[in-house]
């Protein structure tokens, strides 16, 4: 591509807002774009003259589980819930979680969710485990919350490829999705929306689940990968 | 969306504001963005790709991505909804060019039938898309094969050949439509100082 006529170089980002530019010319022009800066501003005049005009598009709702999915993947990397700056510092120490009871690894991992001195006003709390019995994730909410958050208390391996879902398993009837969970690997925090507070929408439910599923979540809204963790719901009040 | 200029500049001036707090992170105003933009983002994707699926996907991927670049909005100096369209159109097109790999052979009868039964044309959605931005005049002024393969590619995603196919003339004949529609949009465009 040569960058020396500027009309040239107009018509090309034309095209390229336009979409006609296609296939390998369009990744060429993208990358030479970012080291130019007078290519860049002849792009945001054409998206200024043609994308207004999409605007005429009768706006369709997408389907809930979109953003499901979005907070999913967002929640947990900012700086609403967080993970503490120190995280690397717990890791070694949290190795050795395994073999410390369970009933200590409630206290302690939500020691570390609730660090403030205040009292509860009412948690629910599920310690998700593997086939090993080994607890690896914590889920907890306020019950009044319309969140969930999970944190790994153990690291969690996941191919880059592969997604976690978390799905609330009623005593009757099939799984429901929660959501992308995928955050908290390898020490990470995720966060997920409830259909309403958690009191309410975890009301039925004895157990959550989380099972190894294609990138992007399950194709057919029912669990398709195998079940890694589960743990039943618990109620602190 | 709003079409009427006042309501216009203050969905503007909300969509910034969303954006701004977005990029320090706020997801109460990361909800609020969504709520305000995706049904119009959906549409645009659900248009270029023709199955939900890869809308909902599209749509997905550039939420997660303005969650994480919205700062990088600030130095884009757009409108806000233009910024967010264009994520949504770029992902759109490089979705297109995966399938282009993909699938090389296409019916021409079935691709004609598809383009043509869902609900508003390209060309009527072009001609309103005109009616609400005062460049009704620039659009109108030009040559009816101009405009009808203009508003194919911007609606729909068609590629030079694909327009070719559909339009039924040879590819150097449709290629010098756009690019001299496109010439004569933007000459016509500067004259009435449409561009922001």
């Amino acid at each position: 591509m040569n960058l020396g006529d500027p009309q040239r170089n107009d018509a090309l980002a034309a095209a390229y807002v336009l979409g006609t530019l296609r296939g390998r010319a369009r990744a060429r022009f993208e990358r030479l774009m970012r080291g130019n800066r007078g290519l860049g501003d002849a792009v945001r005049a054409w998206e200024e003259r043609l994308l207004p005009l999409a605007e005429s598009l009768p706006p369709v709702t997408p389907p809930a589980r979109v953003w499901t999915a979005i907070l999913g993947r967002t929640a947990g990397t900012g700086a609403v819930p967080g993970r503490p700056a120190s995280s690397g510092a717990h890791v070694g120490w949290w190795r050795g979680l395994a073999l410390v009871s369970l009933a200590a690894a409630f206290a302690l991992a939500l020691a570390l969710l609730k660090p403030a001195p205040e009292l509860p006003q009412g948690t629910l709390v599920v310690v998700l485990a593997g086939e090993d019995a080994k607890p690896k994730l914590l889920a907890s909410s306020d019950r009044s919350s319309r969140y969930l958050t999970i944190a790994a208390i153990a690291p969690i391996a996941l191919e880059s490829d592969r997604a976690l879902e978390l799905w609330m398993l009623p005593d009757h009837g099939n799984p429901r999705s929660l959501g992308l969970v995928s955050a908290v690997a390898p020490t990470g925090i995720a966060r997920v929306a409830l259909p309403d507070n958690a009191e309410r929408a975890l009301k039925d439910i004895p157990a959550l689940a989380v099972s190894l599923e294609p990138s992007g979540g399950s194709p057919t809204g029912l669990p398709t990968g195998p079940v890694l963790y589960s743990g039943a719901v618990k109620r602190l009040y | 969306m709003a079409s009427d200029p006042a309501k216009q500049l203050e969905r503007n001036a909300r969509l910034m504001e969303l954006l701004a707090r977005t990029a320090l992170k706020d997801q109460q105003a990361f909800a609020e963005l969504y709520r305000a933009a995706s049904p119009h983002l959906f549409a645009v994707a659900l248009r270029i790709l023709r199955e939900a699926s890869a809308a909902e996907e599209v749509l997905q991927e550039s939420f997660v991505n303005v969650w994480h670049h919205a700062a990088s909005y600030v130095a884009a100096k757009s409108q806000p909804l233009t910024w967010l369209t264009s994520i949504v159109r770029n992902r759109c097109l490089d979705q297109l060019r995966r399938r282009e790999v993909e699938t090389i052979t296409m019916d021409d009868e079935e691709e004609g039938v598809t383009i043509a039964d869902q609900g508003p044309t390209a060309l009527e959605l072009l001609l309103a898309g005109a009616d609400a931005h005062a460049v009704k005049a620039c659009i109108e002024a030009l040559e009816p094969a101009q405009k009808q393969a203009i508003a194919l590619a911007f609606f729909q995603g068609l590629s030079h050949s694909e327009l070719a196919r559909h339009m039924r003339e040879p590819l150097g004949t449709v290629k010098s439509w756009v690019r001299r529609g496109l010439e004569r949009l933007r000459s016509c465009l500067d004259r009435v100082g449409v561009t922001r």
